[in-house]
């Protein structure tokens, strides 16, 4: 599933592109994120507890992030696993200074197995996009 | 005893004798049974389509109080044999299929370890404890795509996604046809993947006896018989130490025409925990680990002339098998190929079949196993051919029907159809649907701006499965009457009615010809330790082939009962008359001899002739030595909305043949149910699986089934042509429904949409498609 998302953030891009790439501010901002510690450069790993249509699950994952060219690109590849099943991607990050703000474009890949599939692949997407602007407005919060 | 002295109870329409039972709540199913010290198993199942395990680590889920344990295929597999199948072709590959993944999984849903507990819920809680480590390796979700070169493979060691190639031809010359053709009609149709969906999943339950090294297994099936026939080569226990017991069976529809693997793996750990164990599917489970039925693709090629006689007809058709072969997987497309001239008289006829895997639940029997998707073929196949040639499709329909003097018909796909009368049934369903008059309102319709189609299915289904001969397993049937010494009558017999109503249609039989009152005769079924023989319950056979068992235990119980009779009354048995449950001897002697004085003899045994020997039981074997053909038309009459694509059926008309009715109350039901599989098929229901394989009608909201509200009232009426097959000269209708109805629904809809130009949708016909069709015309 491809899926293309746009958020603005009131920070310039140098600060953003920072707080993308830092754990600490990954754990607090990331909704769900119980766990988050760097396993080496650039890679994490990761404990999320969400919830996709009406399946709530604790899911289990790795990400790393590669192609950094700061402060204007970076793309974040993951994948993740739990009672309800998988999800692994990859998403290219974008940004662009917007006056004092910066713009975060965001062109993802997504792939979701077994359960979450099977009954809540038509909500995926959304729930996808509350996750993301969820994100965003904590890092957002973060950052101001 | 009123009643068995004044009408017959064959014929009448009685309500069914397990109904108040199972309306009460007072039925037991698999998941009512409560067994001491029982604990239960769930079973982790693959998120992939296609992947290598590298690790499975069970430790977290071991850890949880309650668990007993937690077990995977390298724990198992050994001791569980492999999943079987009963087909065989000539050049069949199959991959092994293990009851739990070795190092590799190839569908979603594949079971992977299994979680035992105490309590159910705890061991469903275990297997999310449980650590797979995936490396996903490529899949193929597409049929057509997987007999393309390259194509991923689903099972690597196999060298090919072909699992056999079946090749049909009969008849004249095909190529000589296609030459004197004035016309090729060329039609592509694709008859969707389904999902059985029977309201109870499946369930087992195994308890073993260490002592006496004895397996029960409880499982929600349609084949007890044959689970014993297959289970001893897989975990082990000799099959006169294995007792099957199928409990009240919510539903089964060809779904539970299999052995499963649980039903392995659940025998096994019963008896390697010491313990009885109980797994019950859950629904999510029934999506993507039940067998999936239909899931057909063909380009079909009919030679005709102008005036509409047909020539021959060429068909391709792939089939998509899944990731392996369950019980007759690669035999049901075959199925296909038999009735594919339907009710026409086709001189010539070639189709290949190739039967393909892919990453996917496997494909099998699912309610009219094969006949659907032929007749949905034929007929629809029908009408393209009228509406090319802009000739009427009823003439044509009634120029290719073998005429009643023609039967027993051999037809060109190598059967001989028994009997038949296909234009009596036409012209009986017109006049129940008022045929001029649809016309008329249908042109009115048009006429105001309405999209309003007619839609026609003449069919014939083989049923009564079948002659030993044609059959993987043999398709005799085995039945047993005993009169007690209290004179009630216990019928038992090899079938395994779950839904179709035989302890009612048995004891019709039985009342009647032995003349007692139908309370008095009870029918027992679905347990090997009572019916100890038995080829089980599919491709309507119960009456036809187990009914005329049991017809045949009430003709050797009544000559052993005119032997006694004549003793009794000093002379010979041929001075004995029998009439309606009693016995006399006119001119003889005045004495009237009734059941229970006669039971009573028999079983205190002080005055028997020498030779007779004590008790009144019989049993049989019937071999039957051809199958039967049941037939009907099916009128849909339909309106579809031009703004939201919405079908909604205005009028739905019946008439089938299943030979003499026992009771017209269940053939009309077995009738109804068939008919709203098939407003399933049309209009709702598609397993999907997505380019990665995965499943993505899991669950009733993405998987739609018909509801009451979009069942029609129905007008049903049926014609009567006795089958020379058996004695009973009953056809069988349990899938009557689901093969009559879907072409006739698909044509209706089509025959709407074509004043739009619309020629052709593949099913199902939702509103979104339908509408997306209308749009595209506009």
């Amino acid at each position: 599933m491809k899926l293309s998302m746009s958020s603005s953030v009131a920070a310039d891009r140098a600060r953003v592109f920072a707080a993308l790439i830092d754990p600490e501010v990954l754990r607090r901002t990331i909704p769900g994120c119980e766990t988050l510690a760097a396993t080496g450069p650039d890679a994490y790993e990761a404990t999320l507890k969400i919830g996709v249509a009406g399946l709530k699950g604790t899911y289990t994952g790795k990400a790393a992030i590669a192609d950094q060219q700061p402060p204007e690109r970076l793309t974040l590849s993951f994948e993740g696993k739990g009672g309800p099943g998988f999800v692994r991607g990859s998403a290219a990050i974008a940004l662009t200074a917007d006056g004092d703000a910066t713009r975060v474009d965001c062109e993802a890949d997504v792939h979701v197995g077994g359960l979450i599939a099977a009954i809540g692949s038509r909500l995926v997407e959304a729930a996808a996009r509350k996750l993301a602007d969820d994100f965003f407005r904590q890092l957002a919060g973060t950052l101001t | 005893m009123a009643d068995a002295n004044t009408t017959p109870y064959v014929g009448r329409a009685m309500k069914r004798i397990e109904d108040p039972r199972l309306i009460t709540g007072a039925g037991t199913y698999t998941d009512d049974l409560r067994l001491s010290g029982m604990v239960h198993a769930a079973i982790l199942r693959s998120p992939h389509a296609h992947a290598r395990i590298k690790k499975i680590d069970t430790a977290a889920a071991r850890a949880i109080p309650g668990v007993v344990a937690v077990l995977t295929g390298a724990d198992v597999n050994a001791s569980c044999g492999f999943v079987p199948c009963a087909a065989s072709m000539p050049d069949l590959k199959a991959p092994k299929h293990t009851v739990l993944a070795g190092d590799r999984v190839y569908f979603v849903g594949h079971a992977v370890a299994v979680a035992i507990a105490s309590d159910p819920y705890v061991a469903r809680d275990a297997i999310d404890a449980i650590d797979v480590d995936y490396d996903p390796l490529p899949v193929v979700a597409n049929a057509e795509d997987a007999v393309k070169s390259g194509s991923p493979l689903t099972h690597p060691d196999l060298g090919t996604n072909v699992a056999y190639t079946h090749n049909v031809s009969g008849g004249g010359n095909i190529d000589e046809a296609f030459r004197k053709a004035d016309r090729i009609v060329k039609h592509r149709l694709y008859h969707q993947r389904l999902t059985p969906m029977p309201i109870e999943p499946r369930g087992v339950v195994a308890s073993y006896h260490a002592g006496e090294g004895a397996l029960t297994l409880w499982t929600s099936t349609q084949i007890p018989h044959l689970i014993r026939t297959l289970l001893p080569g897989m975990i082990g226990v000799p099959e006169n130490k294995m007792r099957i017991v199928a409990p009240e069976v919510g539903g089964g529809f060809g779904a539970k025409l299999n052995v499963y693997a649980e039903e392995a793996l659940i025998s096994h750990l019963a008896m390697r925990l010491h313990t009885p164990v109980k797994w019950i599917e859950s629904r999510r489970d029934n999506a993507s680990a039940t067998i999936h039925g239909r899931d057909q693709i063909g380009e079909y090629e009919v030679a005709v002339k102008n005036d509409g006689t047909i020539l021959g007809l060429k068909s391709k058709t792939i089939a998509d098998l899944g990731s392996y072969l369950q019980l007759l997987t690669p035999a049901v497309p075959t199925l296909t190929g038999l009735v594919l001239t339907g009710c026409y008289k086709i001189p010539a006829v070639k189709m290949e079949i190739v039967g393909v895997y892919t990453h996917k639940m496997a494909t099998d029997a699912y309610r009219g196993a094969g006949r659907p998707e032929a007749t949905y073929l034929i007929e629809r196949l029908m009408d393209v051919i009228a509406q090319e040639l802009k000739i009427d499709r009823l003439e044509l329909r009634l120029k290719h029907f073998p005429a009643p003097g023609d039967f027993p018909f051999p037809t060109s796909c190598g059967l001989v159809y028994d009997s038949g009368n296909y234009a009596a049934a036409l012209t009986k369903a017109k006049q129940l649907a008022n045929w001029d008059q649809l016309l008329k309102d249908r042109a009115a319709a048009r006429a105001a701006g309405k999209l309003s189609g007619i839609g026609v299915s003449t069919y014939v289904e083989i049923c009564a499965m079948g002659p030993s001969k044609a059959m993987p397993a043999g398709g005799w049937e085995w039945g047993c009457v005993r009169m007690e010494i209290s004179a009630k009558v216990t019928v038992i017999t090899g079938v395994s009615p779950h839904g179709q109503g035989q302890e009612t249609t048995f004891a019709q039989i039985v009342a009647d010809r032995i003349g007692v009152p139908i309370e008095d005769v009870v029918v027992m079924h679905g347990d090997t330790a009572v019916a100890h023989y038995g080829r089980d319950t599919y491709g309507s056979r119960g009456t036809a082939v187990g009914g005329t068992a049991i017809v045949m235990c009430i003709d050797k119980i009544l000559t052993k009962a005119k032997i006694l009779a004549a003793h009794l009354f000093e002379t010979t048995v041929d001075h004995v008359v029998f009439e309606k449950g009693t016995f006399t001897s006119p001119g003889v002697t005045n004495r009237v001899i009734t059941w229970p004085e006669l039971a009573g003899e028999f079983y205190v045994a002080k005055n028997l002739p020498a030779d007779l020997e004590p008790g009144l039981e019989a049993s049989s074997f019937f071999e039957p030595q051809n199958f039967t053909f049941p037939f009907g038309t099916h009128i849909a009459v339909v309106d579809v909305d031009r703004d939201t694509g919405q079908v909604t059926i205005t009028k739905y008309v019946a008439v089938d043949d299943c030979g003499p009715q026992i009771n017209p109350l269940i053939v009309e039901g077995q009738v109804q149910g068939g008919i709203a599989h098939s407003i399933g098929q049309v209009l709702f229901e598609q397993t999907i699986y997505d380019e990665d394989g995965q499943l993505v009608t899991g669950e009733f909201m993405d998987y739609a089934i018909p509801r009451a509200h979009d069942i029609p009232d129905y007008i049903l009426g049926s014609t009567v042509t006795p089958s020379p097959v058996n004695p009973l000269g009953v056809k069988g209708v349990g899938e009557a429904g689901t093969i009559g109805a879907t072409p006739a629904i698909a044509n209706a809809v089509m025959d709407a949409l074509e004043p739009l130009g619309i020629t052709h949708m593949n099913l199902p016909l939702t509103p979104e498609k339908v509408w997306q069709a209308i749009k595209s015309k506009n």
